[in-house]
């Protein structure tokens, strides 16, 4: 049987192979932090990292990740000390908040690859997530703070 | 050992207990509870739990869907009761009306309602607190003071931790009465706190109602009978059945309630995917029935008709035709705007187990009060022998009161025996919906010659939230015009009418109701009146107000005047701009709160950038000075959306729309900057969920009329051909 790596630790893919890794992660794991918004990639609410490149899982069968590494929200960093995390309780970004594991996620696979973006750059990389709250102002400021940190991580 | 007392001047009533293990726990009951004051029922563990180790939790009655309500009211009650806010855990009461008072969360009335009684509460269990530190250093309590979580023996300077008082507290007489703060005292109230989930949020470990789990719990999907009133015609479930994983199909009969099911083919499997899956596989025919007919763009032609002809009066004052006859001036109008689905990032979804009995229900609800009454109802059992887990709603927007989606999976459970959750898909979500009416307004307008408004026709058509209620009305009822002869312009000639409209969906609370359409309709007449009149629409809008002589609406002219002004200020009102570049503006009352908005655009061609929304608010005290913030921040964000792009398109029938490729709500990138500014008020807190969604429409129209002499009446302004 094939297995796919999350967080870190090694799971059987014992499901149908053409279920998405979303509905994989949240009711075989009950892993849910990762969340269903529209089931069609259009809204990013279920976004994770597969071997570290923000994908929406709402849309990936789990036959197409056998062998490869993925991270959720929850396995995104050991304290919820992520720079992206921190300069979302900073700027208090999250109101429902059901939408922000996913723009989390996208924010943190895109810093990763633009060390120092522009408001435009933030914008292009973030425009898949939608938030009904509307806090996008904030998620703009918190990115911009997270690139900042990075910065100085390096 | 229980101790009670009334305060009969405000009727609100406090009791304190011991609890198990010891420790404070103090219970406040609500005016409209009264009954219940000294029934056995009363249950004190509502509210405020003080623990011997000084943890405090406090419970939040009213439902949290991202408004911050669970952060701000909590906080008024730590502040009185001088806790510190760093042992304060927050925790979701359960469906519980008679511990928690009104739970319905909606109209933006949660701080309106508890606000008094949980500063009581606070200051309450501070003075207890205070007797039982007297107590032990056998002194009196006026020589005490409480402050950050331990009480100080003013002439001595001994302290003892509020932990260590929790027992004897919980002994003590409850005080009646207690004095409250003074606003310069407040160490919470008013100031910017984090909201108490945030770090739970960041990590994903903040549950909402469609992350819970539960042992043997089985998943569903559902598809619904796509047009109101159809049925269903035929069924062949051979081929769903077949998916491996597929448990039960099960045909849910339409409950004719308000918030009963349409109608629907769930499938219940061991997963939701599976169910997904095997729900399009299903071979389903339904009939139609009598709205099948039901097309939104020749439906919108027709409130047009309606309005721009007599229609039923619904007020009347002074003398209109005369107006009319005198005028200098006289402005004509017709705005529209479509059907709108609230479209929360999680869709509806709810765990059901139906018992011997009983039943016990997680779901994402503004309203458990509705749950419990229709579930009651419809399995035959008392509503209080349904206990409802009230789970975080992920967005809900008015949505979420209605509670359809859950006596969906009551049915379910009922028929296989077994817990179940019930999430509906996106499809599902946008295709059956209480949508925000669709509406039309003709107002005709005169002025004298020095800008005065004379007299105001007003005709309103759109299918009600009451025909939820009553499906046979034709029209709009009164109350839901009321808005036209109370609101605080000045206009002493008016007459009101409202338009054939029969509704043919269900229509429902949206964020800021009829406030969307009728802070469109204000907001933009004005402007164009101001056009007319030749003069600037800060100075025609003070006028309007100026002119309002009825001693009732002094206090709505005076804080409607100020937010305007605000708001003018703050984003340079009537200064140069670039060519293609404008500045709108427009103010709306609603829901006891008053905003302005003054949108800043560009315009090139076809293409409209909001680049600044300065937004005045007045909502007497401010409680969480950020959480507000982020609501305006919000609803500038909402407005955008159901301005520029979304709607609700039906035909035969039934929704065209079915995910948000054509349902476009707003992205990242055409977030304009938004400032928020508050007027220091000492009127008491007023809601804010919905306030700031209603004078946005116009301001932004008025600003595209000032960049490029375009006036756009009907919304959205960009719809999507679908």
């Amino acid at each position: 049987m094939s297995s796919v790596t999350i967080n870190g630790k090694e799971y059987p893919i014992d499901v149908a192979p053409d279920m998405p890794l979303l509905w994989f992660l949240r009711d075989r794991l009950e892993l849910t932090g990762t969340k269903f918004g529209c089931g069609s990639g259009l809204c990013g609410a279920c976004t994770v990292h597969i071997d570290g490149t923000a994908t929406r899982s709402c849309v990936m069968p789990i036959s197409a990740v056998a062998g490869r590494s993925i991270t959720t929200i929850e396995g995104l960093s050991e304290n919820g000390d992520h720079p992206v995390q921190k300069a979302w309780l900073k700027h208090q970004v999250p109101q429902c908040g059901y939408c922000q594991a996913g723009q989390i996620m996208n924010a943190a696979s895109f810093l990763a690859n633009n060390k120092q973006p522009s408001e435009q750059d933030i914008e292009a990389a973030m425009q898949g997530n939608i938030c009904r709250c509307g806090t996008y102002q904030r998620i703009k400021l918190a990115i911009a703070d997270a690139a900042d940190e990075l910065a100085k991580e390096v | 050992m229980e101790h009670a007392i009334q305060n009969p001047a405000r009727r609100t009533f406090i009791k304190a207990s011991a609890l198990v293990g010891g420790g404070l726990a103090l219970g406040v009951s609500l005016p409209s509870m009264a009954h219940q004051h000294l029934g056995s029922d009363f249950n004190p563990s509502a509210f405020i739990h003080l623990y011997k180790n000084g943890d405090v939790v406090l419970f939040c009655g009213r439902c949290e869907m991202g408004q911050g309500i669970s952060t701000a009211l909590p906080a008024a009650v730590a502040d009185e009761m001088e806790a510190d806010w760093s042992r304060v855990t927050v925790k979701q009461g359960e469906g519980n009306a008679e511990k928690y008072g009104p739970q319905a969360t909606g109209g933006s009335a949660s701080i309106v309602t508890m606000y008094e009684p949980m500063r009581q509460a606070g200051a309450t269990a501070k003075l207890m607190l205070i007797a039982a530190a007297a107590k032990v250093w056998r002194v009196s309590a006026e020589e005490c003071e409480a402050s950050n979580h331990v009480v100080i023996h003013t002439p001595s300077q001994k302290t003892l931790g509020y932990g260590e008082l929790a027992e004897l507290a919980a002994v003590q007489e409850v005080v009646e009465a207690p004095t409250l703060k003074d606003k310069s005292q407040f160490k919470y109230i008013g100031k910017a706190l984090p909201r108490h989930d945030q770090s739970m949020v960041v990590v994903g470990e903040r549950t909402y109602g469609v992350d819970t789990k539960v042992p043997g719990m089985r998943y569903a999907a559902i598809v619904h009978c796509p047009v109101l009133g159809g049925k269903l015609k035929s069924l062949d479930d051979t081929d769903a059945r077949a998916v491996a994983g597929v448990i039960d199909v099960v045909t849910i009969p339409r409950l004719d309630v308000p918030f009963g099911s349409v109608g629907g083919v769930a499938v219940v499997a061991d997963n939701s995917w599976t169910a997904q899956k095997a729900v399009k596989a299903l071979v389903v025919e339904w009939e139609s029935g009598p709205n099948g007919n039901y097309d939104t763009k020749a439906y919108r032609a027709q409130l047009i008709a309606n309005v721009e002809k007599p229609a039923e009066k619904v007020a009347e004052r002074g003398d209109l035709t005369a107006a009319f006859e005198t005028a200098e001036h006289k402005v004509s109008a017709t705005y529209t705007g479509g059907h709108l689905c609230h479209a929360p990032m999680e869709p509806n979804a709810s765990v059901v187990w139906v018992k011997d009995g009983s039943a016990e229900v997680w779901a994402s609800t503004q309203s458990p009060e509705d749950i419990q009454n229709v579930l009651g109802d419809y399995l035959g059992i008392e509503p209080k022998d349904v206990y409802v887990h009230v789970m975080m709603s992920g967005g809900a927007f008015g949505r979420k009161f209605k509670c359809d989606y859950v006596q969906e999976a009551a049915a379910i459970s009922k028929h296989i025996n077994a817990p179940v959750q019930l999430i509906w898909t996106r499809e599902e979500d946008m295709r059956t919906g209480y949508y925000h009416s669709i509406n039309a307004q003709h107002i005709e307008a005169s002025m004298d010659a020095d800008g005065n408004v004379t007299g105001w026709l007003h005709r309103a058509a759109f299918p009600s939230i009451s025909s939820l209620f009553n499906p046979a009305l034709e029209r709009a009822p009164a109350n839901s015009l009321g808005e036209i002869e109370n609101h605080p312009f000045g206009i002493a000639n008016l007459r009101s009418e409202t338009g054939e409209a029969p509704a043919h969906t269900r229509i429902g609370w949206y964020r800021a109701v009829y406030a969307i359409f009728y802070g469109f309709a204000y907001g933009s007449i004005a402007d164009e009146l101001a056009h007319k009149a030749g003069m600037d629409t800060v100075t025609f809008l003070h006028k309007l107000y100026d002119n309002n002589k009825n001693p009732e609406h002094k206090e709505q002219v005076a804080r409607s005047k100020a937010v305007l002004q605000l708001a003018a200020d703050k984003a340079g009102f009537g200064r140069k701009l670039p060519p293609g570049e404008g500045i709108g503006i427009a103010v709306h009352h609603s829901f006891r709160s008053y905003v302005a908005m003054a949108v800043h655009v560009r315009v090139t061609g076809d293409k409209i950038e909001v680049l600044n929304v300065d937004c005045a608010v007045d909502c007497g005290q401010v409680l969480n000075k950020d959480g507000a913030t982020a609501q305006q921040e919000g609803a500038v964000v909402m407005g955008m959306s159901l301005s520029l792009y979304t709607e609700i398109v039906f035909k035969n029938g039934a929704v065209v729309n079915s995910n948000f490729h054509d349902y476009p709500v707003l992205r990242i990138n055409e977030m304009p900057n938004v400032r928020v500014h508050f007027v220091d008020s000492d009127y008491p807190p007023t809601g804010l969920g919905e306030p700031g969604v209603a004078p946005f429409p116009a301001a932004l129209t008025n600003a595209i009329f000032a960049a490029s002499g375009t006036r756009h009446r009907d919304l959205p302004i960009k719809p999507m051909a679908i």
